[in-house]
């Protein structure tokens, strides 16, 4: 990892700038920090996840270029990006139509799941339990729009609380506010992995017939990818090379494990 | 501008005219609202979407979060005022006791940011129960109406001190030669003269009280920046639910300043009055000074 990719705030000037001493370039990526384990920071204050070891293989490793992560909120991170205030998001972005109106993306990366986290001796046994219940999710996020889905599938009732970062969420769930959580399974996995007290609902959900579906109810199927500006296209196509590079050489699958393994 | 004044007023220029100044002021008000309207004009021809601004369905979920907020504003505003005498008067207590606890509390209410003070509500307060186990189910409007009390009751309680202060003396040594007790005196000669004087104070506050709700979109209060937030990440279109967004806290604050006026100028003695009037015009700047 480079010095700057470290430190990752734009604020160190020696990182900041497009004309470094040497004349190479820097990235800067947006993402909304923490989702572990995909971008968040350890104890000691380091940056890592990921998209964090992805963005290091791809824009570093294969492409030459340094790069900084830019932490910004979710639900803004389209227009922070449309507004140039970073070159590209990578934050577990889900690749849909609505977004892709406003960025291109690059090709998918990851392949994630729209779960729901309950508490494990709470009075939630199938997903049709949720009815009139209240359930928690990230702003902005894809877990909201399966939210609001679930919502009309139950005529609207359904209360959806939208916290501003998915750690809200799950606190909200450990403290009776909400019934369940609905966001990624492998965000909510980390979650629950760390918390004996939740567990995914279990149930057949879209992925059930998937060879490598999830043993545990899923919503949606979705895949991440990083979005660029409209305007961007070179330099879209030179980052496609570089993670088509990664999934060639095995890198790709080092990293996938070190975070994903069992 | 120092340097203009300096020679202007050397030759003894233009600025020692209050015509000229008059007419410089004219033009400089007329030119920023010029230029603030031009822009707003702008704004209003080229990025609002009105298609989107009249669809009922936006409307209808601005119209729920703004009752919300009038509900939360009502209920906060009552204890908060209420709740900030009480500590008003704990901090002119004579018993040392009373007035120490009375300003540590402003101390901290007032000294910690009010969003600190909602994330220990809503977030720190369940967690002393067991997981799931925490029996409010809705917690964060309570939650933001217990914190909003706390720390607002905090200024009113220096606004309603500050009210105190600012009457003279001799209207307690006054009331008190009449055999009056301490309390007496306070009920029926000061405080009615306090009330006066810390209104406007009071007022302000609970404006700034409306305005902190906007905070209440971190705890998950589906109050009007919650729906701006919504609605501005779904339709990646900021201005048209911005302009929601200004009308509704305008709407409250605009109606809770005409109330305020209206409370003032019931509470003024006017000219016929004795010298308790006078005395309360006069040291009326006193009230400011509970106003942070």
């Amino acid at each position: 990892m480079t010095a700057c990719g470290a430190v990752g705030l734009t604020a160190l000037a020696g990182c900041s700038g497009d004309d470094g001493g040497d004349g190479q370039e820097t990235i800067t990526i947006g993402s909304d920090i923490p989702y572990p384990p995909f971008e968040y920071r350890t104890e000691s204050g380091e940056l890592t996840g990921f998209d964090v070891d992805i963005a290091e293989a791809v824009f570093a490793d294969q492409l030459g270029y340094d790069y900084e992560f830019q932490e910004t909120g979710f639900d803004g991170i389209i227009a922070s990006l449309n507004n140039a205030n970073f070159r590209v998001i990578m934050s577990a972005m889900t690749i849909n139509e609505e977004r892709a109106e406003r960025v291109d993306f690059s090709d998918p990366y990851f392949t994630a799941y729209q779960t729901v986290l309950i508490l494990d001796d709470g009075e939630i046994g199938e997903l049709d339990d949720l009815r009139g219940e209240t359930v928690g999710v990230q702003r902005g996020t894809t877990g909201e729009a399966a939210a609001e889905s679930l919502q009309s599938d139950f005529d609207g009732e359904l209360t959806i609380q939208s916290y501003d970062q998915i750690t809200g969420a799950f606190d909200a769930l450990l403290n009776n506010q909400v019934s369940a959580v609905i966001n990624d399974n492998t965000v909510s996995g980390e979650f629950a992995s760390e918390n004996d007290a939740v567990v995914f609902l279990e149930g057949d959900g879209v992925a059930a017939d998937r060879e490598d579906a999830p043993p545990y109810l899923t919503l949606t199927i979705e895949e991440y990818g990083i979005a660029f500006r409209q305007d961007d296209d070179d330099f879209r196509e030179e980052v496609n090379g570089a993670l088509a590079t990664l999934r060639e050489e095995g890198t790709y699958d080092e990293i996938y494990n070190e975070y994903f393994s069992a | 501008m120092a340097t203009q004044t300096e020679t202007e007023s050397d030759t003894g220029g233009v600025m020692m005219r209050d015509g000229a100044v008059r007419r410089i002021g004219e033009i400089a008000a007329a030119g920023f609202v010029l230029a603030i309207g031009g822009l707003l004009v702008w704004i209003l021809a080229t990025q609002v979407n009105y298609t989107l601004l009249s669809s009922p369905l936006i409307a209808g979920r601005f119209a729920e979060a703004f009752f919300l907020v009038i509900r939360i504003v009502a209920i906060s505003s009552v204890l908060s005022v209420t709740f900030g005498i009480m500590v008003g008067l704990g901090r002119i207590s004579t018993s040392p006791i009373t007035g120490r606890i009375a300003k540590g509390y402003v101390e901290f209410f007032r000294g910690t940011p009010l969003l600190f003070q909602l994330f220990v509500i809503f977030f720190g307060i369940p967690r002393l129960w067991a997981t799931g186990q925490f029996p409010f189910e809705n917690w964060a409007v309570p939650a933001a109406i217990i914190g909003l009390t706390l720390n607002h009751a905090a200024y009113v309680g220096e606004a309603v001190r500050g009210g105190i202060d600012a009457v003279p003396d001799g209207q307690m040594e006054a009331a008190r030669s009449l055999g009056m007790s301490r309390v007496m005196a306070l009920r029926e000669v000061v405080l009615p003269q306090a009330w006066r004087n810390a209104l406007a104070a009071i007022g302000n506050d609970q404006i700034i009280l409306v305005k902190d709700t906007s905070l209440l979109t971190v705890i998950a209060v589906p109050e009007i920046m919650s729906v701006f937030r919504n609605i501005n990440s779904n339709q990646l279109d900021p201005w048209t639910p911005l302009v929601w967004v200004c009308v509704l806290y305008l709407a409250i604050t605009m109606s809770m300043s005409q109330l305020v006026n209206g409370l003032e100028r019931r509470s003024d003695w006017g000219s016929d009055s004795s010298m308790f009037g006078r005395f309360s015009l006069s040291s009326s700047g006193g009230s400011d000074g509970g106003d942070d």
